[in-house]
């Protein structure tokens, strides 16, 4: 199987935002939700400031943090790239605080993010943000090509900015969104080992193997779960296995909770 | 049929058809609720719209900014949802701006004119009454027909924009008879750079500036902000430009986007760029870096330029634009390093200060000295396609609208002005107040108020975002209230409109035919645009409505043809072509071009009458104006104001789009960006919202300060189209200041009748 990739050349983007109108509109996604948020980041005294532009996107990481906290399947990994099946999300809002980029949102109750416009590639399509990109700071390709094309770019802007680098290509794992940027990540705010929060730690630890075992169960179980998540992560995880131990209590009103959940979905 | 008085507003008008109950309820709103593009798929889980069915490809050009990439529109089941770049257009190359993506969420915008409307209230109240097309029409061609007959056909003012402008302001005015017609494109925008252009070259700058990318080693941009004024093109090419390495250097007194990926960036003292040019010449000159061989084959006036920069070195240069004199000497070198692949462009919006065409001949006498034009990698001389006009019998006015797209114009300080059949020319005071170009939309607003030179009683207006383009808001609105008749064409419910006595609702670019797109090019080209929808409401294109108001105007012989695909085909029949077979071929018919010196044999590509670049302009010494290029200088900001700048943002067009639900979401406001320091000093934080009033008390606002390093302490900058007062405008109504309300005076350029905007000074005052 082959696995895809996307590149930003944080050279080339000058923050026009077609990506974003272009997603918005190809992915039909409601007036106040977007996948991709562009900001400036700006140091230093006039007349000596650089500013810089911010493209903050999903990373599309291999050892997704928020793929790996999901308790029921809905973000996963497919041809390299994550995945959200917003169908099966329960809206506990793990993901959310897994992802060490702060990617996924929660809109509307259940998360939302790119999913590499799985469904446009499905149909033979491009991504929309890379298909209109006017200064080809975007590509979709195979993760190879991609590597290689960023490797084209980076020596390119290294003329220009001799700290350029590629990112993503091992950090966590290796993203599938290859970033050539002509500085260090922190100049973008990103993290120089994207380290999932400290929470896909302890969830592995102490959730997963419950989770695993919960997978055969019926999404009444994970209402419930969802009811637990809901919870501040801080006091929740010192209270994990208290709480795990009262799942009993919780499956006894689970009845309830699974209704709520069918009767939301219909409704929106 | 619903006879129902409402107000403009659409606000205004929903309640009081919520409060008035059925009985008041329009067709068309229920329609268009129901219409508007499906939000929020994300949540139901519906399959992406390419799979609701047959996908429908029809040919477009975008209309979303007057640069017009052209586009393949997708829909399915009736309903539009996605536009793209087609990949053989020469502008779009298959992408598209943020602006062009949103052309769906344009079209689908709720608050859109939905029906024809006659003034019910007094003019500005916004009352109105929906009426029948036939009632609206009939109504508007008698208003017309009266102020002809008393005044004559000049008498009716005609200003247009936005792509379907062809249809009145060139048209419909010329075969009606006012010279009258005018476009913001040329006088409030592009008028400086085309008479600069045709003064020196004896040819237009035309649409695209003509830089030859693809080549091009060193570019210089003087205030142009490429990026955030997104046309895509020139996105595509800079980048690209820029990442193979060439050389960029931003004049702009505001760190732009792109002055922050420049390798040199010239915080300059606003209004002051001559002297920086004056300067660069002085060192190109003087160190011999200019191209001696094409100066001496192409120009003409070389000695006394020389003689001329003496006095203009960068030290000289240095106290008046604040800048280095190193950092101005080492950028004239980068740029001769790199001649003749090293261009300064001309940039579009450069009405800025009054004396702007001698701004932009310096510009264009530096890329001369650098022998860039007709090379390969500098400018290459653009061309328009070849194609046959519909026949029509001769028109009773020649057009001086000018605008983005204009021809090259004429030699026009030579020829006798155009005049209407009434033996009337041009109401704008050209001649006298200024010296050539073409029709300057602002200076037709003292006549509808003081009837000199002769009356301007009636005025049609297509697309022109009046009260919010046009400096001097409110002399605009006492003309409005002067005129007999102002009938309004458009397609969303903006500020003028409630100043119309009849409103007519245009579908948009998505749902019409319309003329075919000719632009000069270095590949000319001709593309063309086909309905996607059927269109919205009760909406109908342009060129239907000055056909309709031409047959009730005794214009018949003019709009002989019986529907608009007759007239595209007619059209495109001489250059062996069709509707059909266009749709064949991409879209598009490209012809050959002419670029570079070698395209033109013994002949030359200049129109001078030397046949060379005039250095030196005879035309403009004959009349007093100064053959060569001078720094003046300009009134500066008094005590605790600063100079009112503005530009624009890479998801907005003019005043068009804010409204827009998609590009609205982007950037719903705009904010006054002004030094951190300096708006600590006067008590302000970034965040802080504020009002703007100007040197002579007028107020916009509130509006969020954006405090940063990126611009100068003498300056403030807004993007401009913000702080609209239209309250059918659901969204964009009062976000923001705006730029246009707090410019209560300009300047006139005395060449070419542009109106300088950018000598107003502002300063912030706690929000209230
Ligand atoms: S479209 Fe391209 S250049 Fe524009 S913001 Fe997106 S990634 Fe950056
Ligand atoms: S909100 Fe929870 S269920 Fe939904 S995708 Fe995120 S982790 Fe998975
Ligand atoms: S890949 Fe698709 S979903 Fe992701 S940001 Fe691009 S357009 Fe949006
Ligand atoms: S630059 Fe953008 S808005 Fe302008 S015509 Fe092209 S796509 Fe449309």
């Amino acid at each position: 199987m082959t696995d895809y990739a996307f590149l930003l050349d944080l050279g080339r983007c000058i923050g026009c935002e077609a990506c974003v109108a272009a997603c918005k509109t190809g992915n039909e996604l409601p007036t106040d939700l977007q996948f991709i948020q562009i900001s400036e980041k700006s140091t230093g005294t006039f007349p000596d400031v650089t500013s810089l532009v911010l493209n903050h996107r999903c990373f599309h990481c291999t050892n997704a943090a928020c793929v790996e906290v999901c308790p029921t399947g809905a973000l996963y990994k497919e041809d390299g790239l994550t995945r959200l099946n917003r169908e099966a999300c329960s809206g506990c809002s793990y993901c959310v605080d897994a992802c060490p980029f702060g990617v996924p949102q929660i809109y509307d109750g259940f998360s939302s993010k790119c999913d590499g416009c799985a469904e446009v590639v499905k149909a033979g399509g491009t991504p929309w943000c890379v298909k209109t990109c006017p200064n080809h700071a975007l590509m979709y390709d195979t993760r190879e090509n991609i590597l290689a094309a960023a490797q084209n770019r980076l020596e390119a802007l290294k003329g220009r900015y001799p700290d350029a680098r590629i990112y993503g290509e091992t950090e966590a794992g290796g993203l599938g969104m290859i970033v050539v940027m002509p500085d260090k990540p922190e100049a973008f705010d990103l993290p120089e080992n994207p380290e999932p929060a400290f929470v896909i730690k302890a969830w592995q630890d102490l959730v997963q193997p419950v989770s695993a075992a919960l997978t055969g169960l019926s999404i009444v179980v994970t209402g419930a779960l969802a009811i637990i998540a809901r919870r501040n992560h801080m006091q929740e995880l010192a209270r994990f296995e208290e709480d795990l131990a009262q799942r009993e209590v919780a499956e006894a009103t689970a009845g309830d909770s699974s209704q709520e959940t069918t009767a939301e979905k219909e409704e929106v | 049929m619903a006879r129902v008085k409402l107000q403009i507003t659409r606000r205004a008008f929903m309640k009081s058809a919520l409060a008035g109950g059925g009985g008041l309820a329009m067709a068309g709103l229920g329609a268009g609720a129901g219409l508007a593009a499906p939000p929020a798929r994300i949540i139901d889980g519906e399959p992406g719209w390419f799979y609701r069915g047959e996908i429908k490809r029809t040919y477009n050009y975008c209309d979303m900014c007057p640069w017009r990439c052209g586009v393949i529109v997708e829909s399915v089941n009736g309903q539009v949802y996605k536009i793209d770049g087609n990949p053989a257009d020469p502008k779009s190359r298959g992408m598209l701006c943020a602006r062009g993506q949103g052309g769906v969420s344009f079209m689908y915008d709720p608050d859109r004119l939905q029906a024809p409307m006659v003034r019910t209230g007094e003019r500005g109240e916004g009352k109105f009454q929906e009426v029948t097309w036939t009632e609206a029409l009939d109504q508007a061609a008698e208003k017309i027909q009266a102020i002809a007959d008393e005044y004559g056909p000049e008498s009716i003012a005609i200003f247009g924009h936005t792509s379907g402008d062809f249809w009145l302001t060139d048209y419909f005015a010329q075969a009606f008879g006012t010279p009258n017609a005018a476009k913001p494109s040329a006088s409030l925008c592009t008028s400086p750079r085309e008479e600069a252009s045709t003064l020196t070259f004896g040819l237009p700058v035309g649409g695209h500036e003509p830089v030859d990318w693809d080549y091009l080693k060193c570019l210089t941009l003087i205030g142009s902000h490429i990026g955030e004024d997104s046309r895509n093109t020139l996105m595509q090419d800079y980048t690209n430009a820029w990442a193979r390495g060439a050389k960029v250097i931003v004049v702009d007194p505001r760190m732009s986007t792109v002055a922050s990926k420049a390798d040199y960036w010239l915080p300059i003292k606003p209004g002051t760029d001559t002297a920086l040019l004056l300067a660069w010449m002085n060192v190109i000159i003087n160190e011999n870096r200019y191209d001696a061989e094409y100066v001496a084959e192409w120009t003409e006036g070389f000695e006394a330029l020389k003689a001329h920069v003496q006095a203009f070195t960068p030290e000289w240069a240095a106290g008046i634009t604040e800048l280095p004199a190193e950092l101005i000497a080492e950028t004239a070198r980068v740029m001769a390093d790199n001649a003749p692949q090293a261009v300064i462009m001309p940039g579009r919006h450069t009405t800025w200060y009054g004396n702007d065409t001698q701004r932009m001949r310096a510009e264009y006498l530096i890329n001369s000295l650098l022998g860039a034009y007709g090379r390969q990698g500098g400018f290459y001389f653009n061309k328009s396609p070849y194609i046959e006009s519909y026949p029509h019998p001769p028109f009773l006015v020649k057009g001086t609208s000018g605008g983005c797209s204009a021809g090259p114009s004429e030699d026009v300080a030579n020829a006798p002005l155009p005049a209407g059949p009434t033996g009337k020319h041009r109401a704008d005071g050209v001649r006298e107040d200024f010296l050539r170009g073409a029709t300057a939309m602002q200076e037709l607003i003292d006549p509808m108020i003081s009837g000199e030179p002769y009356p301007i009683k009636g005025l049609i207006v297509y697309g022109v975002n009046l009260l919010n383009s046009i400096p001097d808001t409110e002399r605009t609105k006492e003309a409005l209230k002067k005129l007999d008749f102002v009938l309004v064409i458009d397609v969303l419910p903006q500020e003028h409109v409630a100043w119309a006595d009849i409103v007519l609702p245009e579908a948009t670019y998505l749902e019409r035919y319309d003329e075919l797109w000719t632009v000069a090019h270095k590949t000319p080209y001709i593309a063309m645009r086909e309905p996607a929808v059927e269109p919205l409401y009760d909406t109908k294109p342009a060129w239907w409505m000055a056909r309709e108001l031409g047959l009730r105007l005794d214009m018949d012989k003019y709009f002989k043809w019986q529907d608009i695909e007759e007239y595209l085909n007619t059209r495109l029949m001489s250059v062996g072509s069709s509707l059909d077979k266009m749709r064949e071929q991409n879209g598009v018919i490209i012809q050959k071009g002419k670029p570079y010196f070698e395209d033109y044999g013994n002949k030359s590509p200049f129109h001078t009458k030397s046949k060379k670049i005039e250095l030196f302009a005879h035309e403009l010494e004959l009349a007093g104006l100064g053959g060569l290029p001078v720094y003046e200088e300009i009134e500066q900001p008094p005590d605790g104001y600063m100079r009112l700048l503005y530009g624009r943002h890479p998801v907005h067009t003019f005043a068009k789009t804010q409204n827009t639900p998609v590009l609205h979401a982007l950037y719903p406001e705009n904010e006054v960006w002004i030094n951190e320091d300096l708006a600590a000093a006067q008590g302000f934080k970034d965040g802080d919202m504020v009002w703007l009033e100007n040197q002579d008390g007028a107020r916009s606002g509130p509006v969020r300060v954006k405090a940063t390093q990126r611009i100068r302490k003498d300056a403030v900058y807004l993007v401009h189209g913000f702080g609209q007062n239209a309250p059918g405008l659901s969204r964009a109504n009062g976000k923001g200041a705006s730029d246009t309300k707090l410019e209560t005076r300009y300047a006139l350029d005395p060449i070419s009748g542009g109106a300088g905007m950018r000598v107003n000074f502002v300063h912030l005052v706690k929000e209230a």
